[in-house]
């Protein structure tokens, strides 16, 4: 064989599987693993080029030289001290603690325990195949590690909160979590996805969520972008949606340098309903981007789609929401709304809607508002004595209040005091 | 209390105040009128530390402190209170987080301790009850869906929360029909004693049947024309402004 020189994404990939395999991943759904190495070979890599990937800048990825992070990581700082949930943190893809909680009809635990104890439950990943058209969920999925898994049969209803967390660790290592939510008919639950980075962090977390919500099952899940240092993360969410479920979820990007989130949900069955709800508050020169798709494939769905930012400093924010209604789609509900305050001179967002309607007889909204601060609020408020920073986390609040409302209490909290502190007015 | 001297200030290259005069004592109700352009809601906004307006000449002090060195919020924490002819709805901000903020941070520069929730919910009720204006209102987005009685009321509500030294009223009878003004009046009556003073900023001298001032100072033209008691009110209202108004070349 003779020595060719590997194209910089394909150098990134090898390098990227390499620190992967050698700190651990997961045989888990094996045909879809191949199908993402076959994929990973073949589709280009992003670049601006490509309308998708337009504003985010890929290529500082190729320039991360990835190494293996310690075996033995430090504990990853707690989040939400003393909140009561079932919880498993994954230090760099690979459990650190919490353990596997199996009853009848149900596994909550890593999925690496899930892959030894039931593997028959994960087979449902085989059927996903986000990963063969996107070249990072490609690379995600070519060496997925561990996630967290909640796996409930028909009918199981688990009212105790799941924290899901991982946190990657300083220097620039790479992980590529894989969490896995399946809910059977009428099953129901509450999962809180929180990442967190160290502050010398300057990896990547390339992760992936993939979630099949059964009939009339019920799940909602509360993620929380929490990353300290200059860490990157790409986000690979995916929601299918059977007959008459239910989803909420609700990703709150608070402290990321560098961030693209994918949100795909597809609703596959007749009556779906799915809450989609987000806020970014990116300052400094950090990067996030939010791209969401949801596919109403069937009739009678309902979505509500409300993501709201906040951009200081000259940072960059970016939302796409793509609503596609498909011919057989009638009387669905789809409602698109995206809101900005541009708070720094040099502060930059872009925000574009793209609906693409093949069905006749449908409601679609969408909207969306980029603006400053209202000062004629601002002075309203100081001529009743509030400080200006009162004052401006006040506006902050309300303007957010929609998005946080929708969040548990503990959780509004912490995003309260993060963009208090991020916006430099505490 | 209130000491204006001399003052001139202007918005962009308009001057609109020019050489204005006027003392304020503790306890006072002082109207000023006039016609429409002659600086009246400039003079309210400048009180309460507008920043779009720059005074060029003359001095503002306030129980001896001088007023133009203070910001919005510094004059507030002073007791500076202006009740604004066009209220601002703040979507998301409940009237009533609202109003608490407003008063711990006024208490918090003050050196003072926070409100507590009793006594703050007894004032709330105390306040309310003086305008008549009901829980579904307090409860609400500040101003948000407000009828222009119901915005008014909400400012002298707030008013009466904050119990200032000072009360600007700017045209807060604009918009109203009689019931509330009536409400209006009678809360800021409750509100009078010997150590607040009121500045009522109107067009009309119907305000003025129902909130009688001590003094009524006609403004014209960027400064005080004339000055009287309060039957100068009426005479406004028979005889109109062009007999104290010198007439100025294409001014209103």
């Amino acid at each position: 064989m003779t020595e060719t020189t590997l194209t910089p994404s394909d150098a990134m990939a090898e390098r990227v599987l390499k620190t992967v395999r050698q700190s651990g991943h997961l045989d888990v759904a094996p045909k879809r693993q191949a199908a993402a190495k076959a994929a990973l070979a073949s589709i280009p890599y992003p670049t601006t080029r490509d309308e998708r990937w337009k504003y985010t800048r890929t290529g500082r990825l190729q320039k991360l030289n990835f190494h293996r992070a310690n075996d033995q990581p430090a504990p990853a700082p707690e989040v939400l001290p003393g909140f009561d949930a079932h919880r498993l943190t994954f230090v760099n893809g690979r459990l650190q603690s919490g353990n596997a909680l199996t009853r009848q009809g149900m596994f909550i635990g890593p999925l690496s325990s899930a892959l030894a104890q039931c593997p028959e439950k994960v087979q449902t990943l085989e059927s996903d195949h986000f990963a063969e058209d996107e070249w990072f969920a490609a690379l995600q999925a070519s060496a997925p590690q561990d996630g967290g898994a909640i796996l409930l049969d028909d009918h199981v209803t688990v009212e105790r909160p799941i924290l899901l967390h991982h946190h990657m660790t300083g220097g620039t290592t790479v992980a590529q979590p894989q969490h896995l939510v399946i809910l059977g008919q009428e099953s129901k639950a509450q999962v809180i996805l929180w990442t967190t980075c160290d502050h010398d962090a300057t990896g990547l977390v390339n992760a992936a969520i993939t979630a099949e919500i059964g009939e009339r099952a019920h799940l909602t899940m509360e993620i929380v972008q929490d990353e300290q240092g200059e860490a990157h993360h790409i986000g690979h969410h995916q929601f299918r949606q059977a007959a008459s479920s239910h989803l909420e979820v609700r990703t709150a990007t608070a402290r990321s340098h560098w961030l693209r989130n994918d949100l795909h949900i597809q609703q596959n069955g007749q009556h779906g309903d799915s809450t989609f709800h987000g806020c970014y508050l990116p300052n400094g020169r950090q990067f996030v981007d939010h791209h969401t798709r949801i596919d109403h494939a069937k009739p009678d769905g309902k979505s509500d789609e409300l993501y709201k930012g906040l951009a200081s400093g000259s940072a960059t924010a970016v939302f796409n929401g793509k609503i596609m209604v498909h011919p057989d789609a009638q009387r669905i509900e789809a409602y698109q709304s995206n809101a900005n305050l541009i708070l720094g001179e040099r502060a930059t967002v872009n925000s574009k809607p793209e609906l693409e309607i093949y069905a006749d007889d449908v409601r679609c909204s969408h909207g969306c508002t980029t603006g400053q601060f209202d000062d004629e609020a601002l002075f309203y408020l100081r001529s009743r004595g509030m400080t200006e920073t009162t004052a401006r986390n006040l506006l902050v609040r309300a303007f957010l209040a929609e998005v946080l409302d929708g969040f548990r209490p503990e959780i509004q909290k912490h995003l309260e005091s993060v963009y208090a502190e991020r916006l430099g007015w505490n | 209390m209130l000491k204006i001297d001399n003052l001139h200030a202007r918005i962009g290259d308009t001057e609109i105040l020019k050489g204005l005069s006027l003392n304020l004592d503790a306890g006072e109700v002082h109207a000023i009128m006039g016609p429409n352009g002659s600086g009246k809601s400039t003079l309210a906004s400048i009180l309460a530390g507008r920043e779009e307006y720059e005074v060029t000449e003359g001095s503002i002090t306030f129980d001896g402190v001088d007023l133009l060195e203070l910001d919005a919020t510094e004059r507030a924490v002073a007791g500076i209170f202006l009740a604004f002819q066009y209220p601002v709805e703040i979507p998301g901000v409940s009237n009533i987080n609202f109003l608490r903020s407003a008063i711990n941070s006024i208490r918090e520069q003050r050196k003072e301790e926070p409100i507590s929730g009793k006594d703050f919910l007894a004032k709330v009720k105390t306040c309310g009850q003086l305008v008549e204006l009901d829980g579904k209102l307090r409860d609400r987005s500040v101003n948000e869906g407000f009828s222009g009685g119901e915005k008014k009321r909400n400012e002298i509500f707030q008013m009466a929360m904050l119990e200032p030294k000072l009360a600007v009223l700017d045209e807060t009878d604009s918009g109203l029909d009689i019931d509330a003004l009536r409400i209006v009046s009678e809360g800021v009556n409750a509100m009078r004693d010997a150590n607040r003073s009121f500045l009522v900023i109107t067009h009309y001298q119907r305000l003025l049947d129902h909130i009688v001032p001590d003094h009524v100072h006609v403004l014209a033209n960027g400064q005080i024309v004339h000055s009287g008691g309060k039957e100068l009110a009426l005479e406004l209202e028979e005889k109109g402004y062009d007999w104290i108004v010198e007439p100025q070349a294409g001014k209103a």
